[in-house]
């Protein structure tokens, strides 16, 4: 179903960029997302999984680098074009629309790197591959350090007593790394390249962490098994573990110097993406909602003629509504300026992400015992929805670090852009 | 002690820096082409600089205009870039560097200006700037 953008200024190639990420979204996504939703975690990552069609549809398309400027190949949408085809995405479904930007996690972190070597390396490959074959991985939690990942600013995160699950030492024109990743590392079991987060200076704590770029191939890199989930099914997650893996000096391309300001340019850019993912599941349990009510009788007249029924359909577009605007708000924003104010982004990624959990339920309450069953969609967004309260930061995580945010730097001032 | 004396020094270097780029290589032709000008607003010592594919203009002339990309920074950051000794996403992170304007297009500066910081070093030589 389509609707009605608020924002009268669209340009045709705004457009375009919709229709285009619907159609797949609706044709590609929704049938792959099904499928996998109902599959092992095996089986979803199997020879005959319908994932690898996805990821060369997707790759086609170039979907997979929209989040990467056009000087190293990527599609260079602005902040706009990026959430109007990031809700449409995840309207097709959240996971898959998760899957597909953070394949190029480790291409922009060489992006970042300025090191040339890596950008030719790294970088360009991906963003030229249309096939799904070099995929990217997020390693940054840890068994032992979730949410504790996102801490800065309070004394835990600078805490010598602090041990982490993956190091790294520097020998000579290497680092060896050692340890493991959380079974939450997003296409962890199936990539090719990691853009890896490690501790450096155990003597710093958390803040003595870097980051870098582990090929995937090398001696000493093993991957677990895909993560069991309830929601999400169609993201793959997994373990990673790492014994006397060598990387050249400079694929460590972050040190613990600025290690905590690439954590916050991170959170910062996430959030407002899964504000972007969570209007797209809003909208989609809307529809299935409204689309039912219309249809479904009891008590003698259509669901849509009941007084109430009309106040709760009313309230889940107006969540939709009102993420979509935040979501927006936060990305024109933090995308526009650098370093970005991460309170805007995650207050769009906290309202969104409750917002669309508030909507799955409503969906799923409106079905009745319909919503219950795997043969509509209610149930898969209510059991994506319900991760996405604990993807990219555990809303109440973040809301803290919102708030240590707010005491250090608001009201925030002009001259600070 | 600030690298640049003076914002009359800094002026005179990058005018000449930013003139011969648009003049002799194809900066202004890629600058024009990617849709960016740029307004550098550097403090120690305190100079505007906007540049476009005419080349660039200073102070009160440089406010008047509209860039598409607006960097802040020390100027002996814009120094430490030009000799490419900076690590630009460490000074963005470390707010050493401010930058408003498309992320895509602050992105997309930084290949435009390689031509100058290859020449950047002779004119360091030139006004006795020092390079360590």
């Amino acid at each position: 179903m389509d609707y009605f953008d608020v924002n009268l200024d669209l340009s045709d190639e705004d457009l375009a960029l919709k229709e285009a990420a619907n159609k797949f979204a609706k044709e590609v996504m929704r049938p792959v997302a099904k499928e996998l939703d109902q599959m092992t975690p095996n089986e979803a990552i199997g020879e005959n999984s319908p994932l690898w069609s996805f990821f060369r549809q997707a790759y086609e398309l170039g979907y997979h680098k929209i989040l990467l400027p056009d000087f190293v190949g990527g599609l260079a949408l602005n902040p706009l074009q990026m959430n109007i085809v990031m809700e449409e995405l995840a309207w097709g479904s959240f996971g898959l629309a998760c899957q597909i930007a953070v394949v190029s996690f480790p291409a922009l972190g060489a992006m970042y790197s300025n090191d040339e070597e890596l950008i030719e390396k790294v970088t360009i490959p991906f963003c030229e591959c249309t096939d799904g074959s070099i995929r990217g991985c997020w390693g940054a939690t840890e068994p032992d350090r979730g949410s504790d990942l996102l801490a800065m600013g309070e004394p835990i995160y600078h805490d010598p007593k602090v041990r982490c699950n993956c190091t790294a030492k520097r020998e000579g024109d290497e680092w060896i790394i050692n340890g493991q990743k959380a079974a939450w590392v997003s296409g962890g079991t199936i990539s090719t390249h990691c853009m890896l987060h490690v501790q450096t200076e155990p003597s710093k704590g958390m803040a003595g962490f870097g980051a870098c770029l582990v090929p995937m191939d090398l001696p000493g890199v093993t991957k677990g098994k895909p993560l069991d989930k309830m929601g999400q099914r169609d993201l793959n997650q997994g373990e990673l573990f790492f014994d006397d893996v060598r990387i050249p000096a400079n694929y460590m391309f972050v040190d613990p110097d600025f290690h905590e300001g690439i954590m916050e340019m991170l959170l910062t850019n996430a959030n407002v993406w899964m504000a972007s993912w969570a209007t797209g599941l809003a909208r989609a349990a809307f529809e299935e909602a409204f689309s039912y009510c219309k249809e479904r009788v009891q008590g003698g007249r259509l669901l849509m003629e009941h007084y109430s029924i009309k106040q709760r359909i009313f309230n889940m577009f107006a969540r939709v509504e009102t993420s979509r605007a935040i979501a927006r708000a936060a990305a024109n924003l933090n995308f526009n300026i650098s370093p970005g104010f991460p309170e805007y982004s995650m207050t769009a990624k906290i309202t969104a992400t409750e917002n669309c959990l508030l909507n799955a339920h409503d969906a799923i309450q409106l079905l009745g015992g319909n919503g219950l069953t795997k043969e509509y969609l209610a149930e898969k967004l209510y059991r994506d929805a319900r991760a996405s309260l604990i993807e990219d930061g555990n809303n109440e995580v973040l809301a803290r670090h919102g708030g240590h945010t707010l005491f250090e730097h608001y009201p925030r001032n002009r001259d600070d852009i | 002690m600030a690298i640049f004396e003076s914002s009359a020094k800094m002026k005179k270097i990058f005018g000449e820096i930013w003139t011969d780029m648009v003049n002799n290589t194809d900066f202004g032709k890629e600058l024009k082409e990617a849709g960016i000008t740029i307004a550098f607003v550097v403090n120690d010592p305190d100079v505007v600089m906007y540049v476009d594919e005419n080349g660039p203009i200073f102070d009160e002339e440089a406010e008047k205009k509209t860039p598409v990309v607006t960097m802040k920074m020390a100027g002996d950051t814009v120094h430490s870039f030009w000799l490419k000794k900076l690590n630009v996403p460490k000074a963005l992170a470390l707010r050493q560097i401010k930058a408003k304007g498309p992320v895509n297009k602050v992105l997309k500066i930084l290949p435009l200006l390689k031509s100058g910081q290859e020449k950047y070093p002779s004119y360091c030589k030139n006004h006795s700037l020092p390079m360590d």
